[in-house]
């Protein structure tokens, strides 16, 4: 028996899928005919109970498991039963109903499928419950299979071989992994109708999965694991980067505080010595101070009482030289003054004279102090003058006057009155004088009528006139005469004293002026007495004057010289007490330096054993400077303090900006050490970190490299599957190829990376790098970004993303055209065949070439393939190993068995005997 | 039946469908993944509501529409014409037309286009290298072109236009299989 002949040989229904019986060589291409609706497909998929076995897998097209349960197994009498030619003998693998629930269980044995086995002596079915019993008594040794374990045991895993049990491996697959795969292509292949382009890449990944490095590609982890420490490494480079100036300050901040404590380590034994040994210093010191001060002090005072007796001595020698000079200059100003004098008597003789003289003025003017002022004496000279001229008058008209005429006229009593009421002028006045001597003496008359007893009687007015004295006595000549000169006498004295009245003020000026004259005689006697006694002491008083000057001189010097011993010793006073306020400011100083001493703090406990720079300066220590020492010292720790705080406050920043990298060193120091140390090294970690972000891609392309190679393999696998569906062609069909169309975008960033990592790798490509470095290459970011968004989009990156199927077809005379989906590349037929040997080849595919054994595929309306195309499908489908079934109307003559399906009581039956055996004729 | 609650991008994916929208695997790889995951489910639902959700393999899904809108039957028809002097004047220089995803549609090469084919381009009113430019510009909103630093580069949906022109350019030679529809 050839190995061809390995394989399915029968089915059979027994009251089943409306079926009363139905017996199905297997063995050959078969044909079932009947009408639409008859059963012919619910008789291949009773197979899925047997070969699919998991209810998961079975597909029973519109119809639910349940439903089809019922219908395959009405009662516990039904039965679907199997005949495989194994290469160990026949095997008969069944499925029988359990009854009211639909339920079924497997059994399998050694042996042809007899039918009769299966049906008591009346000719009815043997019930499930006697089925073993009653097949061991007819020596078919059934056992009952688990489904699971049946499943197993059909795809040629052993492990669930029962000892003495059959071989049942009906598909003995190259790797049993491929079971599920095989069963889903298989249901497939009963149906086949639906198959499209992604079915075929799944089964074919899973058909492939053994050759192909199916595990996904997790790529953004990947990437991130493999750039891990590229990335921490560029971050920690670019954070060192990013603050290069701070690092730099922070630098000169180390280096100073590393001075800083190696001349704090040098001084603190220094300073405290002095401070120990300042107290007695400053006693000492002070009290020499203050014993110089002292004796400066007494010296100053006894300076200054000398001082004092020069002032004293000089006050006094300056009073008798001015004294004497005073004299000299007098002496001068004398013989000056009496350039002209030759004696006193000439002085005296002037003086008398003036003396004469000034007495004569004396008597004048008593004299005219005497009478009256001169507005008087003017008065009497007129009433003397009056008197003359009247007198004058009386005297001129003595002979014939008014009075003697009116005398004539008028009686004495009238004349009485007349007398007295005329005046006497007038009374002496000429009668020549009358105008008209006729009416004087009729005015008289009238007077004369006027007048009644001493009364003058006027119009309005009458006048008493012996009150009145009469005006005019007549005189002698004589007598008048005496009475001119006697006037005259007394005119000439008014008008001398009305002189001397008149000049009294000029002469007592003259008076005064004669006494001043006097009175500087007198002087002039007396100074001129005392200059010829000055004259007579100049040689004496010259000298004198001579004397003194010198001694003032002596003086001056001498206090001068004071001046300069005083101003010497204030300076040295000064100076003292700027030395005492000095070294007590050290002293105050030095007390508050002390107190603020901050060395005692715990971080200058262990200055010693913090990294410093040896303090190369010669540092002595003078008392003198201690508290600039002190200040300075204590000056020193602040900063070093203050550069501790700035450190570590910039240290923080770093850590707060992600430069962690020597954070874990095992102090700050040597944090700051492997950090100043990097950054001096920069350019040297970014050629390292470089370095490593080549490994890394090249790493990561390791990863991807496996994807590619998988992706080579698979096209390279597919190229092999097409020439195995391409051995015979396909109905009108030139070409027919499944072929893999590779994700452009995937494949091209995989093949970015990849051919990165190879320049990398080479070496040859170093200077490109130098420039244009992986991190920053834009084409591999580019191609990671794609990678990374569709690996987080499907959760990794498998082969099956790499590449979509297309089905490439070309009838004669056409250019080959893809479809994605098959169903639209051709007539229905040609659609139906392709998917048919598809699927069958992908099952071939599957199966272990060295243990073929032939099972069967399903077509339903196979007259949709004429008959040229029915033969090639059956040889097709025979080199894969299957044996084909058609099912249609009518029967297709280019199968070997022609199988009607009769109907008997609304029954379907189909018996061994109505099968017809169709062989060529020329065979 | 449909489990809704599992086509998380329901919403998303129709909103920009409807727009005229073309969804790239290459720049929405997560609602690509998502509709290719769950196709079956996402095409019938489309289907019912009155629309023919294309999924094509080579990394592009859209609606299906007989007619679109007069804005995008204007934008389709300058994108078609620039394309298709795009594909020509790179034809004429011997570029492989189906890398087309590679090329870097820089302001040079858009220059040249403009200068070549000046006379076409002014009849539909692309009166300069800008004009050409808010096409493109626009052209990036219905996922045809993306611009990458400045830079235009061709989306996988400007495979219908591809297509297209293919057809158009072969319409001597018979064909079979169902003839395409025209693009938008």
């Amino acid at each position: 028996m050839s190995l061809a002949q390995y394989g399915f040989q029968k089915l059979v229904l027994l009251n089943s899928a409306g079926y009363s019986r139905a017996e199905l060589p297997l063995d050959d291409s078969v044909s079932i005919v009947a009408p639409n609706n008859t059963g012919k497909t619910s008789l291949i998929n009773a197979l899925q109970f047997l070969l699919i076995l998991d209810q998961r897998n079975m597909d029973f097209g519109s119809h639910s498991l349940e439903i089809s349960r019922r219908f395959y197994f009405p009662n516990n009498c039904a039965y679907i039963l199997l005949e495989v030619l194994l290469p160990t003998g026949s095997v008969v693998i069944g499925c029988v109903g359990k009854g009211l629930s639909h339920d079924y269980e497997y059994f399998a044995y050694s042996g042809s499928l007899d039918v009769g086995d299966y049906r008591l002596d009346d000719g009815s079915l043997v019930s499930q419950p006697k089925l073993i019993s009653h097949l061991i008594g007819r020596d078919k040794l059934a056992n009952i299979y688990q489904q699971t374990d049946l499943r197993a045991l059909l795809y040629g895993n052993r492990q669930k071989q029962q000892s003495g049990a059959p071989d049942l491996t009906i598909f003995p697959l190259e790797y049993i992994s491929h079971a599920a795969t095989y069963q889903r292509i298989l249901t497939r292949t009963l149906r086949l109708d639906r198959l499209d382009t992604r079915e075929v890449k799944k089964y074919l990944l899973e058909i492939f999965k053994n050759d192909l490095n199916d595990r996904g590609v997790d790529f953004k982890s990947e990437w991130d694991k493999s750039f891990a420490d590229v990335n921490r490494d560029k971050a920690q480079y670019d954070a060192v980067f990013r603050n290069k100036v701070l690092i730099e300050t922070m630098e000169l901040s180390q280096q100073e505080r590393k001075a800083l404590r190696g001349k704090i380590i040098h001084w603190k034994p220094l300073i405290e010595k002095g401070l120990n040994e300042w107290e007695a210093y400053h006693k000492k010191e002070l009290g020499e101070l203050t014993l110089v001060h002292q004796q400066l002090e007494n010296d100053g005072l006894v300076l200054a009482e000398r001082q004092k007796e020069i002032y004293k001595d000089q006050a006094t020698t300056q009073h008798s030289l001015k004294e004497f000079q005073k004299q000299e200059k007098k002496c001068e100003d004398l013989s000056i003054q009496f350039q002209f004098v030759t004696d006193l008597a000439q002085l005296e003789s002037q003086r008398q004279q003036q003396q004469d003289e000034r007495d004569e003025l004396v008597r004048l003017i008593k004299n005219v102090e005497a009478r009256q002022s001169p507005s008087v004496i003017k008065k009497d000279i007129k009433k003397i003058e009056r008197e003359l001229i009247d007198l004058n008058q009386q005297l001129e008209n003595l002979g014939d006057n008014l009075y003697l005429r009116l005398q004539e006229l008028l009686p004495s009593d009238s004349f009485e009155v007349v007398k007295r009421l005329l005046a006497r002028p007038v009374l002496s006045l000429s009668a020549s004088s009358l105008d008209n001597e006729l009416a004087f003496k009729d005015f008289v008359a009238q007077i004369e009528k006027s007048i009644c007893n001493n009364q003058l009687i006027l119009p309005g007015l009458s006048i008493d006139v012996s009150a009145l004295e009469p005006n005019l006595v007549i005189k002698t000549a004589n007598e008048l005469e005496e009475d001119i000169k006697d006037c005259q006498g007394q005119q000439k004295e008014l008008h001398k004293l009305l002189k001397t009245a008149e000049a009294l003020s000029e002469e007592t000026q003259k008076q005064k002026r004669l006494e001043q004259k006097i009175a500087q005689l007198n002087k002039d006697i007396t100074d001129f007495k005392s200059l010829l006694e000055l004259r007579e002491n100049t040689q004496i008083r010259q000298s004198d004057i001579v004397k003194l000057r010198e001694s003032l001189e002596v003086l001056g010097i001498e206090e001068k010289k004071l001046d300069e011993s005083k101003g010497l010793i204030a300076e040295s006073l000064k100076q003292n007490e700027e030395k005492r306020g000095a070294i007590e400011a050290q002293h105050r100083r030095i007390n508050q330096s002390r107190n603020q001493r901050q060395d005692h703090q715990p971080q200058f406990s262990y200055l010693e054993q913090l990294p410093c720079l040896p303090y190369m300066e010669v540092g002595s220590l003078k008392m003198t400077e201690l508290a600039d020492q002190i200040e300075s010292y204590n000056g020193d720790c602040q900063k070093l303090k203050q550069l501790d705080d700035r450190l570590k406050n910039k240290l923080d920043t770093l850590h707060h900006d992600d430069l962690s990298k020597f954070q874990y060193e095992e102090s700050a120091e040597k944090e700051l050490e492997s950090l100043f140390a990097f950054t001096a090294q920069l350019a040297l970690e970014k050629e390292a970190i470089e370095r490593k972000s080549r490994s890394a891609v090249v790493q990561v392309a390791a990863i991807l490299r496996g994807l590619r190679d998988s992706l080579e393999t698979l096209k390279m696998r597919m190229n092999e599957f097409n020439n195995k569906i391409n051995h015979r062609q396909l109905s009108d069909l030139k070409i027919f190829r499944i072929e893999p169309r590779e994700e452009e975008s995937l494949v091209g960033a995989i093949k970015t990376l990849i051919s990165t990592s190879e320049q990398v790798d080479s070496g040859n490509s170093f200077d490109l790098f130098d420039h244009n470095t992986v991190l920053d290459d834009k084409a591999l970011n580019k191609a990671k970004d794609i990678l990374i968004r569709e690996g987080e989009a499907r959760g990794s990156i498998k082969v099956e993303h790499l590449f979509r199927l297309v089905f490439k077809i070309a009838k004669e005379n056409q250019k080959p055209a893809e479809f994605e989906n098959i169903d639209s590349a051709a007539s229905n037929g040609t659609v139906l065949m392709a998917k048919l040997i598809t699927g069958l080849a992908m099952l071939n595919q599957m199966q272990n070439p060295k243990k073929a054994v032939k099972t069967l595929c399903y077509l339903d309306e196979a007259a949709s393939l004429d008959q040229k195309n029915q033969r090639n499908l059956i040889k097709t489908a025979s080199e894969f190993g299957f044996t084909l079934i058609f099912a249609s109307p009518e029967p297709q003559i280019t199968a070997r068995y022609c199988v009607p399906i009769g109907t008997k009581n609304g029954v379907n039956y189909i018996n061994q005997f109505n099968w017809q055996i169709l062989e060529p004729i020329d065979e | 039946m449909i489990d809704l609650s599992t086509l998380s991008s329901l919403d998303e994916l129709f909103k920009q469908f409807n727009s005229g929208t073309h969804l790239n695997r290459l720049k929405d790889t997560e609602l690509w993944v998502e509709l290719e995951n769950n196709q079956e489910a996402y095409q019938s639902i489309y289907t019912a509501l009155g629309y023919t959700l294309v999924l094509d393999g080579r990394g592009f899904a859209y609606f299906k529409t007989d007619q679109g809108t007069s804005n995008t039957g204007k934008l389709t028809r300058r994108l078609a014409l620039l394309l298709m002097l795009l594909f020509e004047f790179q034809a004429d220089r011997g570029i492989n037309l189906f890398q087309f995803q590679q090329w870097r549609i820089d302001d040079e090469l858009i220059t040249n286009i403009w200068q070549n084919y000046k006379t076409i381009l002014e009849a539909e009113e692309l009166n300069d290298v800008s004009a050409i430019k808010d096409t493109f510009d626009s052209a990036i909103r219905i996922g045809f072109i993306e611009n990458d630093s400045g830079v235009y580069a061709l989306l996988p949906a400007v495979h219908r236009y591809l297509d297209l022109f293919e057809e158009l350019a072969q319409p001597e030679i018979p064909d079979e299989t169902e003839s395409k529809e025209e693009v938008l």
